[in-house]
């Protein structure tokens, strides 16, 4: 296993904070239970759901994400709730 | 027959409530909520049906995470009061299908007959979409009529298809959380309101239900740990249905690298953008403002010229007299105390309003919301905020798209400390009057001295909004940072139209929740600052009629209050009449040194200031005083329009009166301070 596809599978086993921009990951659960993970899984960011970081804003945060087919913009600390799958590879 | 429009937002429900109700409606507000709901009934280009249409605010979900989704649902659902709708249109995005399908899911579980409008279909068919709107009809069990809300196309199928939309769509999950579902169901809730309370505790949201006390009781014995396994496993049986849908509609595989955005990506590679992306919003920003002063100006030039002449016909017709003051000083000055914000009012919104729709506001947050969120508010709260600069009124008009009530009374606190354009001329007679310097004593030039000056000023006062805002987010009005989850919508041509009837509807409630608040102040004013009525003849060197008035003596008597701040009584009546709105100060200033001083250019009022000796002959308004006068203008709420619309819009004396009172003590202790430890300090 080479240097990059390691830190790629550990970055894997984070969130959807983690990924770099053009990458993808798949959602495996949300965390916490209140209004913003209830509203986060509303968005679509169930289990299995493909999601791909665009960009960041000038600033670094928020973070701008294509999932289901729109554009979805969430703060870093948001993002980290949305834990991705490990990588299959 | 009722019909509820309900959909996401942007999915052009606005346009699709619009064309069918030929835009005639109106506003109202949903009992008890601070949720707006238009009402309409159709346009009678298709005869003389009954419908009474109703636009829900668009959610992307029914589950009440806040006021709007609750609202929306309790339209839906019926409850106490309210009966559900005879049928729904529910408004889809065919550009969007796969996000759009959840919340079309939750409305279809009601059961109501519906009508599905496929709208935007010609933006799909442009991003290479072909959405099968039978094949969707036959999967949804309601019928399916493709539609271009913007240019109407497909309207008069969808009404056709209202007048027999059929039976209600059975939509049900077997077996998904079906025990801890009975549990609410046995209280008599339905399939629909028991998944719906069940996310409500799973979101600690039960308030915005109205459960009844049986129901609450039942979420609390079954508990929230209980309800979030349940409300997880609901939310991923739907969006399996979801799935399922895209399946059958051959789009599974087309929608994953969302083609509709792409046009939308490429004008993002400039507008959020790090460099270009802020001078671009820089630049919007600048333009909103300038347009502001520059075409609202004139406008209000007009109406106060309108007023003015009107006032002097009166005059003119009546003779002097109490009558023709109360006409003229009282009633014509307070109906254009009121129309007087209309320009600004409706320039602003006109102009939020078109970035709206066009997308980039959602941009705009996104750039923004970095610096918001260390304050502890949304990103959303920004331009409210930065309008403030111009006028507070349409500010904190603005701040209804904060979706946090609390948030949003942060933001309405904050906004009158901004210097707004008001203040502009009390700078200037101030600085005019007692800062002239000569080019030797100057500390780089007179001009600049007199720039960097005015510029400190509205650094104290940005500083102070930024700190006030920090500090109440903290304590008095102390919640948890709003979470972002913002969607990004692709960028569409804005339609005037939709944004116009906006502008109106903004412009109708000011005048109307506002309007008579601020008639009622200027009237009250009116008469302290002319009775009791000096009848010996003006003129001459006696006292002059603003003094004797119960006005005047107020400030005379209270002379030793504004003292310490280093003013005079004929400044306290200044303060006094400024009440009505800041730039009055000028006026009643010079009404205190018995002449008429003209607003845009005071040259006798700023000498006369400057000249003002006491008794033992020393300068009546010095450097310091001067400095002290505009820190407590700064700070202070003399605005009484803005204590009306705040009271519009938060229903009630309470905040207005919180914001006055501690603004005014801010600006008393501010000026003090200056004034006190200035002369401490040998100035």
């Amino acid at each position: 296993m080479t240097g990059y596809a390691r830190r790629r599978m550990l970055r894997a086993m984070l969130s959807a904070a983690t990924l770099q921009v053009g990458e993808s990951g798949l959602v495996d659960d949300v965390d916490g239970t209140d209004t913003t993970a209830l509203r986060l899984l509303e968005m679509g960011l169930v289990s299995g759901t493909s999601i791909t970081l665009i960009k960041a804003a000038p600033t670094g945060d928020p973070l701008q994400f294509r999932v289901r087919g729109f554009h979805l913009s969430l703060r870093k600390a948001e993002a980290h709730r949305v834990r991705l799958q490990k990588a299959s590879e | 027959m009722r019909v509820a429009v309900a959909g996401n937002p942007n999915v052009g429900k606005t346009s699709l409530f619009n064309q069918l109700t030929g835009a005639r409606h109106s506003v109202g507000n949903y009992p008890g909520m601070t949720v707006e709901q238009r009402e309409g009934t159709l346009a009678s280009r298709w005869g003389d049906a009954r419908y009474q249409i109703i636009d829900l605010p668009g959610t992307y979900s029914l589950s009440p995470v806040s006021e709007d989704e609750a609202v929306a649902f309790r339209c839906l659902h019926g409850g106490p009061g309210i009966s559900p709708p005879d049928a729904v249109v529910l408004v889809l995005d065919a550009t969007n299908l796969a996000r759009n399908l959840y919340f079309a899911l939750q409305v279809l579980e009601l059961g109501l007959p519906t009508v599905v409008a496929l709208n935007m279909v010609d933006a799909a068919k442009q991003a290479g979409l072909h959405i099968d709107a039978a094949a969707l009809e036959k999967a949804l069990g309601v019928r399916v009529v493709p539609t271009v809300a913007r240019t109407g196309t497909g309207v008069d199928a969808l009404v056709e298809a209202l007048a027999d939309p059929g039976p209600g769509p059975t939509l049900d999950y077997p077996d998904v959380a079906a025990e801890t579902l009975a549990k609410l169901e046995e209280h008599g809730a339905s399939p629909a309101r028991a998944r719906w309370l069940l996310c409500s505790e799973a979101a600690d949201t039960v308030a915005l239900t109205g459960a009844t006390e049986a129901e609450s009781s039942a979420l609390a014995s079954i508990g929230r740990d209980v309800c979030w396994v349940a409300a997880r496993s609901i939310i991923a049986a739907r969006y399996d249905r979801v799935e399922g849908l895209l399946r059958t509609l051959a789009l599974g595989d087309a929608l994953e690298s969302a083609p509709a955005m792409k046009g939308s990506e490429r004008v993002d590679a400039v507008l959020t953008h790090p460099v270009l992306g802020l001078a671009a919003f820089i630049a919007a920003m600048a333009l909103v403002f300038v347009s502001i002063y520059s075409w609202a100006d004139p406008l209000v030039g007009l109406i106060e010229d309108a007023f003015d002449g009107l006032s002097g016909a009166i005059t003119e017709a009546l003779g002097p007299g109490l009558l023709t003051e109360l006409l003229t000083d009282g009633l014509i000055a307070g109906v254009g105390n009121v129309l007087v914000f209309v320009p600004q009012i409706a320039m602003l919104f006109l102009f939020l309003g078109l970035l709206e729709d066009s997308g980039y506001l959602a941009r705009a947050a996104f750039l923004l919301d970095r610096l918001m969120s260390r304050l502890g508010l949304h990103g959303r709260a920004f331009i409210p905020l930065l309008s403030g600069y111009a006028c507070a009124i349409p500010a904190i008009m603005g701040t209804r798209t904060i979706s946090s009530w609390k948030d949003r009374v942060v933001t309405m606190l904050m906004i009158p400390y901004m210097s707004c354009s008001a203040r502009l001329p009390i700078y200037a007679l101030i600085i005019g009057a007692l800062f002239v310097s000569t080019p030797d004593d100057a500390w780089i030039s007179p001009s600049v001295d007199r720039g960097l000056l005015l510029l400190s000023m509205y650094l104290l006062s940005t500083v102070s909004a930024l700190a006030i805002g920090y500090l109440y987010k903290r304590t008095i009005l102390a919640s948890p940072t709003p979470p972002l989850v913002l969607e990004l919508p692709p960028y569409r041509v804005p339609r005037l139209r939709n944004t116009l009837s906006v502008v109106m509807d903004k412009t109708l409630a000011f005048i109307k929740g506002a309007g008579t608040v601020i008639l009622a102040f200027t009237i009250v004013l009116w008469a302290v600052l002319s009775f009791p009525r000096d009848e010996t003849g003006a003129g001459g060197e006696g006292p002059t009629k603003i003094e004797a008035s119960y006005g005047g003596r107020v400030a005379k008597s209270m002379e030793p209050l504004v003292e310490p701040i280093g003013q005079d009584w004929r400044v306290g009546i200044g303060i006094l009449g400024s009440f009505a709105a800041r730039e009055v100060l000028v006026s009643t200033l010079g009404l205190a040194y018995g002449m008429e001083a003209d607003d845009e250019d005071p040259v006798q009022l700023r000498q006369a200031m400057r000249e003002d000796v006491d008794e033992a002959g020393n300068p009546v308004h010095t450097r310091l005083s001067g400095l002290a006068l505009m820190v407590f203008f700064v700070y202070a709420c003399q605005c009484m329009s803005t204590v009306a619309v705040v009271k519009r819009e938060t229903r009630g004396w309470k905040w207005p009166a919180f914001m006055f009172v501690s603004m005014t003590v801010i600006a008393y202790v501010a000026a003090l301070l200056v004034f006190q430890i200035g002369r401490a300090l040998g100035f």
